[in-house]
Formats: C-alpha cells, sequence, structure tokens
C-alpha cells in the first residue's frame, strides 16, 4: 500500500489520470447547471440574511395574538349551557327599540286590555279547579 | 483529527460571518471572487462524487448545489484553507441524506398497488447513438478504463469510495480527507488501502 501521505503507487496515479480524464467528459449542459449553482450559492451568500436573534423582536406580536386566543378559546368554553349573554343583550335592545319605535306605539291605540286580564283570569280558573 | 472536523453551526458564529456580506465592502469582494474561485474548482469534481455515489446526474447536480449554497451561506466567512474539507463533509452529508430518502421512497413505491415510472427519463435516442467518429486508440484505451473504473468505484462501499476519490481525484491529505468524512486519520487509512485493494483485484494494475 501507498500510505496516504507518501507518493503514489503507479495505480493510484493511472487512476487519478483516468478520472480527471473523465472530468472533461462531463456534458456542457451539466457544467452549465454547475455553473448556475454556483453563481445562485454566491449569490444567496451576498444576499443579508434574516439574523435568528431579529425573530424575537416578533416574539410580543406573536405573544399577543396567541394570548387573545386562548382567551377566546376560554370564554367559548366558559359560556353557560341558557341563553347566551349576548342574546340576551340582543333582545334586550330590541325592547328598547321597540319603545322607542313611534310606529310601533300606534299598534296599541288598538289595545283591548280588559279583554286580556279577562282571558288570563280565566286560564287561571280553569287551572285552578283542575 | 484536524481542526476541520468539528462543524459549528453557521448560527453559533456572528452574523457577519454567514451570510451579511456587504458587497460594497472591497474585502466581501475579494473573499466573494475568492469563494467563486474555489467553488469553480471544485465543482466538477464533487459532480463526479455525488455522481458515483447516487448513480443519477440530477440528483448529483442537487447535491452538489446545496453544498455550495450552504457553504457559501454558512462557512463562507471562514479562512478559504478550510473551505475544502468543510465543502466535501457538506457534500458527504447531503449524499447521505438523499440516499436515506431514497430508501424510504423504495419502501413506500414497493407498497404501492399502482405504480408508474414517472420519474423514468426517457432515453434520448441521439444521444444513445454511438459516436460515428472514429476513436484514436489512445483515447479508446482512456474510455475503457474510465468505463472500467467507474464501474468498479460504483461497487465500492461508500466510505471506501469516498477515501478513494477524496485522495485520488481531489488529492486531498490524511487529515483533510479525515475532515471531510467525519472520521478518524486511521479510518482513513484503513478505508483508502481497502478500496486499493479491491480495485486491484478488479482492474488490475490499470496499465494506460
Amino acid at each position: 500500500m501507498s500510505a496516504v501521505n507518501e507518493p503514489l503507487t503507479e495505480f493510484e496515479r493511472n487512476a487519478r489520470v483516468v478520472l480527471e480524464q473523465s472530468l472533461s467528459r462531463i456534458d456542457g449542459r451539466t457544467r452549465s447547471r454547475l455553473n448556475q449553482a454556483r453563481h445562485a450559492a454566491l449569490e444567496a451568500a451576498g444576499a443579508p440574511r434574516t439574523a435568528w436573534w431579529r425573530s424575537l423582536t416578533r416574539m410580543p406580536t406573536v405573544g399577543a395574538a396567541a394570548a387573545a386566543l386562548l382567551v377566546a378559546v376560554v370564554l367559548w368554553h366558559r359560556q353557560p349551557a341558557g341563553e347566551p349573554q349576548v342574546l340576551e343583550a340582543q333582545h334586550a335592545a330590541e325592547d328598547m327599540d321597540l319603545l322607542a319605535d313611534s310606529e310601533a306605539l300606534e299598534l296599541l291605540d288598538g289595545w283591548d286590555g280588559p279583554f286580556y286580564e279577562w282571558a288570563a283570569a280565566q286560564t287561571d280558573n280553569v287551572q285552578s279547579d283542575g | 483529527m484536524s481542526e476541520f472536523a468539528t462543524l459549528a453551526s453557521p448560527y453559533s458564529m456572528p452574523a457577519a460571518l454567514h451570510g451579511d456580506v456587504d458587497l460594497t465592502d472591497p474585502e466581501a469582494q475579494t473573499r466573494s471572487r475568492a469563494l467563486n474561485q474555489f467553488l469553480a474548482g471544485v465543482e466538477l469534481k464533487a459532480f463526479k462524487m455525488a455522481q458515483a455515489a447516487l448513480r443519477h446526474e440530477d440528483d448529483a447536480l442537487d447535491a452538489v448545489q446545496d453544498a455550495m449554497l450552504q457553504l457559501a451561506r454558512a462557512y463562507g466567512g471562514r479562512p478559504a484553507q478550510e473551505w475544502k474539507p468543510l465543502f466535501y463533509r457538506i457534500l458527504e452529508n447531503r449524499i447521505r441524506d438523499m440516499q436515506r430518502r431514497r430508501t424510504v421512497r423504495g419502501r413506500v413505491i414497493a407498497w404501492l398497488p399502482f405504480r408508474g415510472d414517472e420519474d423514468d427519463e426517457e432515453s434520448d435516442p441521439i444521444a444513445q447513438a454511438p459516436s460515428p467518429e472514429p476513436q484514436p486508440p489512445r483515447r479508446l484505451e482512456l474510455e475503457q478504463a474510465m468505463g472500467a473504473l467507474e464501474k468498479a468505484l460504483g461497487e465500492l462501499p461508500r466510505r471506501q469510495q469516498q477515501a478513494f476519490l477524496l485522495r485520488t481525484l481531489e488529492g486531498l491529505d490524511v487529515a483533510q480527507t479525515a475532515a471531510a468524512m467525519g472520521c478518524s486519520e486511521g479510518s482513513v487509512k484503513t478505508h483508502y488501502f481497502r478500496a486499493l485493494q479491491a480495485l486491484r483485484a478488479k482492474l488490475g494494475e490499470l496499465h494506460l
């Protein structure tokens, strides 16, 4: 064996000649693609790249968004099974609208109060008799 | 083992050393030119080594391209004499990744009921045709030796193939070869010796 750092044997020298010759047989398309790859690598090396620590500056924004999402999820799961509070608030707003609406008050012109009081009393009597 | 053997993570280096290159700076321009010269000097040999390992031209090109990119981005700021072992170390890692991926893909495809041959490139009859030019005897001899050597190299275990090519084709010394292969100098000698033995057994003395 020729030790790795000793002079090459004839076999090694011939192998080197053969291998170097094989390099000259590499076709133009491959050479062109290697050339393009080299230029792309050099361009990428020259382009400013965001250092890892710069991404830390985005942490507050990301953290705030995550916290907001967490709060939304917790509220969603803690909502009572009955009518949602949002709907109750919506009904109250509709009542206020009715009271404020002058057209709705006009509907009350034909209000037969005694009849409804009598009907309610009849219903109560039937229930107490039964 | 030399100092080349340990590859620091690019993120453990200061930003100025791994990418933030100001090309208006004359020093950066000099470095860029040196890197260009270095890559131009190794690209064909690297392609040959990747092709011997992967036996696929496009995969070999991809591996070399990735290695160039990583060297330029992560280690372009290192001293130029460190580039060669670093570059071949990166290339070797890339080749290994591709071989692993190919093995996994092969296993998956073997399970598929309908597997097409989309990946197989259509053979170009013009490219396959023998050259009509008469070949001078010397050239013919070289081509025969080239074919035999490439075939024998392809049959070597990967580490032996790598040690042989880094030493014979790229001309790295033991320490640089060990750094590129990520092993001890003793292992390099063993792999190289076994590669030589195997090649001699197959090719004889390779007289030219």
